[in-house]
């Protein structure tokens, strides 16, 4: 066993474009893997990165460009990692959308919405890429959900409600794959660096870090890493679980 | 690899979870002293090999984990090594199995000085090191029956109960010094302590889970490697079940 501890392995990995996503493509290749780099829109930016990332670690990355909530957009996106032929050893459900509001105050359409985004689209997903996991007998899925998924942060009822539905289809498909040699887990990551905490006022931000034993907010290659332990067969007995990455709440 | 240019202090490595731990840990780029209840001439030996083998050091301390002088005097071994200390892992334990109303309170204490006190003590000597040097990853080796109760299993479950309560604090208390705690909880891992348990009741366990087979100890140790190292730097006061999936 060396460093690289994904050498030869294959990964699909959503939200790629930016935040923990985009840490994770770079920390998947850095350890060895191939990945097709899933993202809505190819732009020459992604596109030029993923071609940068590829020849740093000599490593295959793959531009998967698609609307994660267009059926049809993600059947056609299933239909390219099919032809490839190559084995899908992890999928990672990193995608997803943030929204901050009072339960009260959150309206039909956005908690519709939160469900769709965050949840809809990577169970289909997932039934997909199972599908071809299940033909080749071995896989690791890992979704990446919210310490509010667990915790039922004051604002965060319709984001939360998406990944506690997210975390807990998991843990169903871990018991429903595993004797298959499907694994599947569940991150759930505190505070992180992103874009997303653009949306939290500095105040909200500051009370959070002052309750994280670790009084500091987590980069996104901290879930990253994580993400790497979880696809690699470093966890080959590790299922159906949920790991917080959280600094210690 | 993962642990180049570690040091790491690992208990209970003569045999099972231990001895793969040592051995990953070894071939991961890591420095071990590794701690044995005993002196062992055939482990003396396994030690020296691996060293030679993985461009290692490895240091066998021995003491006994009912003997609190013993402890300490092992501890002061590596103490005066004046080597940084990177990594605890507490493996070390034992069970006695007996039905909570035939467990004497002899036994009950034993497995309270092996599983509890002792780590703890072990614990506070290390995190001292590694408090002044601020970095340290420290993994305690608990047991799913800590979390779930099992049957027959009073003070072996009760023992990891409170290590694992011992780890949420202890992590608490020293994140702000750069160290972190974690805690593993075993399955039903292929070990001596499960060789003597009835296949049959084994086999019961194995049904239950969603990977349908007994865990290995280097999937443990493999779990542990992640905890040790900086794959898991935003992680503290978590227990990761490594149990293939149990209901």
């Amino acid at each position: 066993m060396s460093d690289m501890v994904l050498s030869g392995k294959n990964a699909i990995i959503t939200g790629c474009a930016r935040g923990i996503g985009k840490a994770m493509l770079e920390c998947f290749a850095k350890h060895g893997a191939n990945v097709w780099a899933c993202a809505r829109s190819l732009t020459p930016e992604f596109e030029a990165s993923c071609a940068e990332l590829a020849s740093k670690y000599g490593v295959q990355i793959m531009p998967l460009c698609f609307d994660m909530t267009n059926k049809d957009e993600m059947k056609n996106a299933v239909k390219v990692v099919m032809k490839s032929e190559l084995k899908v050893n992890a999928l990672i459900n990193n995608a997803g959308i943030t929204y901050n509001a009072l339960h009260q105050l959150t309206s039909e359409s956005e908690l519709r919405n939160q469900m769709e985004v965050n949840f809809f689209a990577p169970f289909l997903f997932t039934q997909y890429i199972v599908k071809l996991m299940l033909r080749q007998g071995s896989g690791s899925i890992v979704n990446v959900a919210s310490s509010a998924a667990l915790d039922g942060n004051s604002g965060r009822a319709a984001y939360g409600a998406s990944k506690a539905a997210l975390l807990c289809a998991t843990r169903a498909l871990s018991r429903e794959v595993g004797a298959q040699g499907i694994r599947a887990n569940v991150i759930a990551p505190g505070i992180t660096e992103t874009d997303m905490i653009g949306s939290m006022s500095d105040a909200v931000i500051a009370e959070t870090v002052a309750s994280t034993d670790m009084r500091r907010i987590g980069a996104p290659t901290n879930i990253a890493d994580v993400a790497v332990f979880l696809a690699s067969d470093l966890s080959s007995y590790i299922t159906g679980q949920v790991l917080r990455v959280d600094g210690g709440m | 690899m993962l642990l180049t240019g570690k040091n790491a202090v690992i208990t209970g490595c003569l045999r099972g979870i231990g001895k793969k731990t040592l051995e990953t840990f070894a071939e991961q780029g890591a420095n071990v002293w590794a701690c044995a209840q005993h002196a062992d001439e055939e482990f003396e030996k396994y030690c020296a090999e691996l060293a030679l083998r993985t461009g290692t050091w490895i240091k066998p301390i021995y003491f006994d984990f009912t003997n609190t002088d013993d402890i300490k005097a092992g501890l002061k071994a590596i103490v005066s090594d004046k080597q940084p200390v990177d990594v605890l892992v507490n493996v070390a334990g034992f069970t006695k199995d007996a039905i909570f109303h035939m467990t004497s309170m002899e036994q009950l204490k034993l497995i309270f000085e092996v599983n509890y006190f002792s780590q703890i003590l072990i614990t506070q000597y290390i995190t001292k090191l590694m408090m002044r040097q601020k970095r340290g990853s420290v993994i305690n080796i608990a047991s799913i029956s800590g979390i779930d109760g099992s049957h027959g299993q009073l003070a072996y479950s009760s023992s990891k109960a409170a290590l694992i309560g011992a780890t949420r604090t202890i992590s608490r208390e020293l994140a702000q010094h750069g160290i972190r705690v974690n805690a593993i909880a075993p399955g039903v891992i292929d070990t001596d302590m499960n060789a003597v348990v009835p296949a049959n009741i084994i086999a019961g366990h194995v049904k239950g889970m969603s990977i349908q087979r007994m865990g290995g100890s280097s999937e443990v140790a493999n779990a542990i490697l992640f905890l040790a190292s900086d794959l898991s730097s935003y992680m503290t006061g978590q227990i990761i079940r490594v149990d293939g999936g149990m209901k």
